[in-house]
This record gives structure tokens, C-alpha cells and sequence, in this order.
């Protein structure tokens, strides 16, 4: 229908952010990529050409690969640890009858939200470290002699990140698991199905699409984390976002940074595209709502 | 549909109301059920112990007066806090954090809400496509604006202005404002405006004095959510902060990279505080439950 003849004064109220996404988001956007493709800086050299050797460097050299896999690798331990720790907490949160309850943990899963990523890292490099909690409790209770490596290693950064990630992966699984009628599950008991097989019969393949959703947010934040795995790997760990920023920071190469940044940002649109669909299948409504 | 249904089913329904309805070929069942529970509520309070014993250990940590790690702690002390406190990189830090939070809180605030108007209201064609640009920045990584706008004020030749890092965090919480001001404007009768219309408002006192009141939750919601996330902001930060006027993530990651004392936990503790103090405004203005959705 003709809703454009009844846009009213109230439509200009967006011109304000249209104006600032133009400007600071999608322009640098659109120059990463265009940098991705230039031999050097157009404002600097006189003489620059379009060139696709930065991402021939990606694919050619082993070691970013490696990089890659590293990220990747990383990610999908947390996306499943996540999973496994999430799960029966966010099936506590949707099924608790008390609001009380129900507020407190709420909650427990957004204090730790809404704490810094500095913070929590630093927790964690508090109790896993060589003298930290972890070990100087196992230690003096004689169950190790020697500290376990907890972390400067992958093991340090997939428990950090874990910890960062599981309240995403709580919220969207509540979502859907709340929407399970809680009755299917009870018919399925009163039929003679026990409890665990009630549960893994009927809420567990009803809640197979809020897994999806919560694995690919999951998965999607934790391959750009930066400040986890530089601290928890202690520099010794490299992956995507860690590579990017050091392109910049030690080496100042705009051009190869953009690829890696482009690398990232198709894998992160797909994604979240897949979060959307998957979640908006579930809720029947567009997922961004 | 489903959601309306379940939720209205009296909660006698549920547990107790199945027990009774099992008879006694089930009863054998009631033992295993009961431990069933029991693993079920311990595999839970376990999970929400991984979730808040990091935050308590570093409470724990500010508190212990020992310069190294030690657990179980010896004692109390303020000592990191006055540390914290009397440090004045950090000091400066913090002043620079709660600049740029103020400011970005303030853009974003004015920003996302008439966004959100202009969307819920303007008749604005194609609103669903400009919501979902609104809320984009959060589904990117952040990492990857802070490069964008790095590049692009590299190319630009601008330095590292003040103003380029709060646009920065701008951008990364209006996606908070749009969402919190929009779940008002959806529950908003609009009988309201109709009557104020109807008995003689002129458009701009209908606006100020019954729309602006009723969505004053979903902005202050937001105002607060855009101010508690630029202030723990790292990615965007750390390439956009201009060196001698860092924020306080940064300064503390720089400080973590070579030192792991007290006083990193004092400073934690001040932002641990910060982000309860959130949580339990956000419970009192509007309830915790329209933030949930991711």
C-alpha cells in the first residue's frame, strides 16, 4: 500500500543515526574492503593499484592458515563446552515457577555479562595461574605436587572464553526452551517415559534449533575475541583478531590487516545470518525483533 | 501461541500435580525421580558457581593484603583500593572512561531513541531493514569497527580525536537504546496520543508531554545499557585511544600484561560494582525481563 504518502515528521527523527552509520560505519566498512584490494595507502603513495596479493598471502602461507584453524579450533571447543554448561541452566530458567527465582538467575547470568572482559579475564588468570586459586588449593590439599599448566596454553583460553560466552548461549536457549509447551514433556511422563528419556524424547529435539542459534552466536563471538586468548595464551597463542591487531600495531600493514579483517567479517555475517533464520524459524517472526 | 498457552496453565499443573496424578504403578519411579532432581539442582547451582566464583575470587583478591596471589585469603585490607585510588595513570584512566561513557550515553541516547521513534512511528518504508541496520554493530565483531574506523581515520588523516572514539562507542550502543526504547513503544497504547489529540493537544505538547513520559523507561534502560558497555569497552577502544588518554580496559589490560596485584583487582571490584549497581537499576526502571532477548 502507498505508506510512503504517510510518512509523517516523526520518519526525520532517523536521520540523525542514518547520518552517523553512513559516516562511521558503513565507509570504513566499504574502505577495508577497497584498502583489502590496493597495493598501499592512496592518500600516501602516488602510485597504488588494485591487487588481490593480500589475500593470496592468506591462502599461500601455512601459517596463517594455521592461524585460522587455530581460531577456529578454539571456537568450536567453547561453542561446546558452552553448550554443555549452558543447557541445564537455561532449562532451569525457563521451567522455575517462582519470579524470585527466576529474577536471581537472571541475575547470576547477567552480573557476569555485564562485567568487563578485562575483569573476567583477570579473574581467571587469577585462579589458573601457575600460583593461583586452582592450583594452590590442589597443591596444599596433596592431591599435585607440581602446578597443573592451566594456562598460557589453549586450555587457559577455552576456559576463559567459556565463562565469557555461556550467559549468550543461556539467554538464547531459554528463549526457545520456554516456548516448549512444558505439557508434552509431562504427557510423555504420565505415558510411563522416564524423566531423562522424557527429556531427551521431547524438549531435547524440540530445543534442537535454539541449540543451532546459541552454537553459531557462540561460535561467532568467540573467534573474535581478543582480549581472552592474548592474556590467558600469554602471547603465545595466535589467532584471527590477535593477528589483525598486531598487522597494525607492529607491523603497520593497513592493507593485509583489511584482508584479515574482510576474512573475519564474511565469517561472522554468515553467522549471524544463520543466527537470525535459525532463531526467527523458531519464533516465527524476523530473529532481530 | 504455544508460549500463552503453557503459561497459562495453573502451575498445580506441573510437578506436584503430576505426582499426585501418578498412581501406584509409578510410585517405584518416585526414588529415581528424586535423585534425578537432586542431580539435576546440583549440576545447576555447580554451573552457577563457574559463573560467579571468578567474580568472588576477585573480591576476594581486592581484599587480601598479600602482593601475590593467595588462597585461602590471610586477611582484610583496603591497601589496593587506596592504591588503586591514589595511582594516578589509573585515576586518569578512569577520568577518560567516565568521559567518554557520559558522552557516548548521551549521543546514543538521543540517537537510538529517535531512531527508534522514527521506526516504531514514521512509517518510515522499509523500517525493517533500518532497524536491522540499527542494530547491526552488534552483530559484527567489534573488533573489526574499531579497525574499520581506525583505517578510516588513518585515511582520513584525523589523529586519534576524542570525538572519533566516542562516534566509535556511539555506534556500538544504539543498538541497545533502538531495542530497549522499541520494546516500550510496542507495548504503548496509542489511545493515549488519539485522546490527547482529541482534546486539543497540539502534535509537539502530545509528543512532549504523553509520548516522552511513556517510553522514559526504554530510553532510561537504554541510556544506562549504552553507558555500562562503553564503559567496559576494550575492542574499539584499543584502536582508537590515543596514547596519554586511554581508558581505564585498556590501561588495565596493559597492566595485566606484566603485573597481577591487588590493585588490578581494586579496580576490578570498582567495575564489578558498577555493573551490579546496572543490573539492579535496570530490575527497578523497566525489569530485567525485557532485556533478555538477544
Amino acid at each position: 500500500m502507498s505508506s510512503a504518502a504517510r510518512i509523517n515528521g516523526l520518519a526525520f527523527l532517523v536521520l540523525p543515526s542514518a547520518l552517523l552509520f553512513a559516516l562511521f560505519f558503513f565507509l570504513p566498512i566499504g574502505l577495508m574492503a577497497v584498502m583489502s584490494l590496493l597495493t598501499g595507502n592512496p592518500v600516501v603513495a602516488p602510485h597504488v593499484d588494485f591487487t588481490a596479493r593480500h589475500y593470496a598471502r592468506i591462502i599461500n602461507d601455512p601459517y596463517y592458515l594455521e592461524v585460522i584453524w587455530t581460531t577456529i579450533r578454539i571456537g568450536l571447543w567453547t561453542t561446546l563446552i558452552a553448550l554443555v554448561i549452558g543447557y541445564p541452566l537455561a532449562h532451569w530458567m525457563a521451567r522455575i515457577k517462582s519470579r524470585a527465582g527466576h529474577a536471581l538467575l537472571l541475575m547470576a547470568v547477567l552480573t557476569p555479562m555485564l562485567t568487563g572482559i578485562v575483569v573476567r579475564t583477570f579473574a581467571w588468570m587469577a585462579l589458573l595461574s601457575d600460583k593461583g586459586v586452582v592450583n594452590q588449593t590442589l597443591i596444599s590439599s596433596g592431591l599435585i605436587s607440581q602446578p597443573l599448566k592451566l594456562m598460557y596454553n589453549e586450555t587457559g583460553i577455552i576456559i576463559g572464553l567459556v565463562h565469557i560466552y555461556v550467559p549468550f548461549m543461556v539467554l538464547t536457549l531459554t528463549g526457545v526452551i520456554g516456548r516448549i509447551d512444558e505439557r508434552l514433556e509431562q504427557a510423555a511422563e504420565n505415558l510411563g517415559a522416564s524423566p531423562a528419556r522424557a527429556f531427551l524424547e521431547v524438549t531435547l529435539p524440540l530445543s534442537l534449533p535454539g541449540i543451532l542459534a546459541g552454537s553459531l552466536l557462540v561460535f561467532a563471538l568467540s573467534i573474535s575475541a581478543y582480549v581472552t586468548p592474548i592474556l590467558l595464551g600469554g602471547f603465545q597463542i595466535m589467532t584471527l583478531p590477535i593477528l589483525i591487531y598486531q598487522q597494525i600495531s607492529a607491523n603497520f600493514n593497513i592493507g593485509f590487516a583489511a584482508a584479515l579483517g574482510m576474512v573475519l567479517l564474511v565469517v561472522s555475517l554468515v553467522l549471524v545470518i544463520a543466527y537470525n533464520r535459525v532463531l526467527g524459524l523458531v519464533s516465527g517472526q524476523h530473529g532481530l525483533q | 501461541m504455544r508460549a500463552t498457552v503453557s503459561k497459562s496453565a495453573p502451575p498445580a499443573f506441573s510437578r506436584q500435580g503430576n505426582a499426585v496424578a501418578t498412581t501406584g504403578t509409578v510410585r517405584a519411579a518416585v526414588a529415581p525421580k528424586r535423585y534425578g532432581r537432586a542431580l539435576y539442582l546440583a549440576v545447576n547451582i555447580a554451573i552457577l558457581i563457574f559463573l560467579l566464583a571468578p567474580i568472588a575470587i576477585v573480591v576476594v583478591f581486592a581484599l587480601n593484603p598479600t602482593p601475590f596471589i593467595q588462597f585461602p585469603p590471610v586477611g582484610i585490607s583496603l591497601r589496593w583500593f587506596a592504591k588503586f585510588f591514589a595511582a594516578r595513570d589509573f585515576m586518569h584512566a578512569l577520568g577518560v572512561s567516565l568521559e567518554v561513557a557520559a558522552l557516548t550515553t548521551i549521543c546514543a541516547t538521543v540517537f537510538g531513541a529517535s531512531a527508534a521513534l522514527a521506526i516504531a512511528r514514521g512509517n518510515l518504508p522499509g523500517a525493517q531493514l533500518v532497524l536491522a541496520t540499527m542494530l547491526s554493530p552488534l552483530m559484527l565483531p567489534a573488533i573489526l569497527t574499531g579497525l574499520a574506523l581506525f583505517q578510516a581515520y588513518v585515511l582520513l588523516d584525523v589523529g586519534r580525536p576524542m570525538w572519533g572514539l566516542v562516534a566509535g562507542h556511539t555506534l556500538l550502543t544504539i543498538p541497545y537504546v533502538v531495542r530497549t526504547t522499541l520494546a516500550v513503544l510496542h507495548n504503548f497504547d496509542l489511545r493515549l496520543e488519539e485522546a490527547a489529540r482529541n482534546l486539543g493537544a497540539s502534535p509537539a505538547r502530545t509528543f512532549f508531554e504523553v509520548t516522552l513520559p511513556l517510553i522514559k523507561p526504554g530510553v532510561l534502560a537504554g541510556a544506562i545499557f549504552a553507558f555500562i558497555v562503553s564503559f567496559d569497552q576494550f575492542p574499539v577502544s584499543l584502536f582508537l585511544v590515543s596514547p596519554g588518554s586511554e581508558t581505564l580496559p585498556i590501561v588495565l589490560f596493559n597492566y595485566l600484561k606484566f603485573d597481577l596485584d591487588g590493585t588490578i583487582g581494586a579496580a576490578s571490584v570498582v567495575s564489578i560494582l558498577l555493573a551490579l549497581l546496572v543490573v539492579i537499576a535496570l530490575d527497578r526502571t523497566v525489569g530485567l525481563r525485557t532485556y533478555v532477548k538477544l
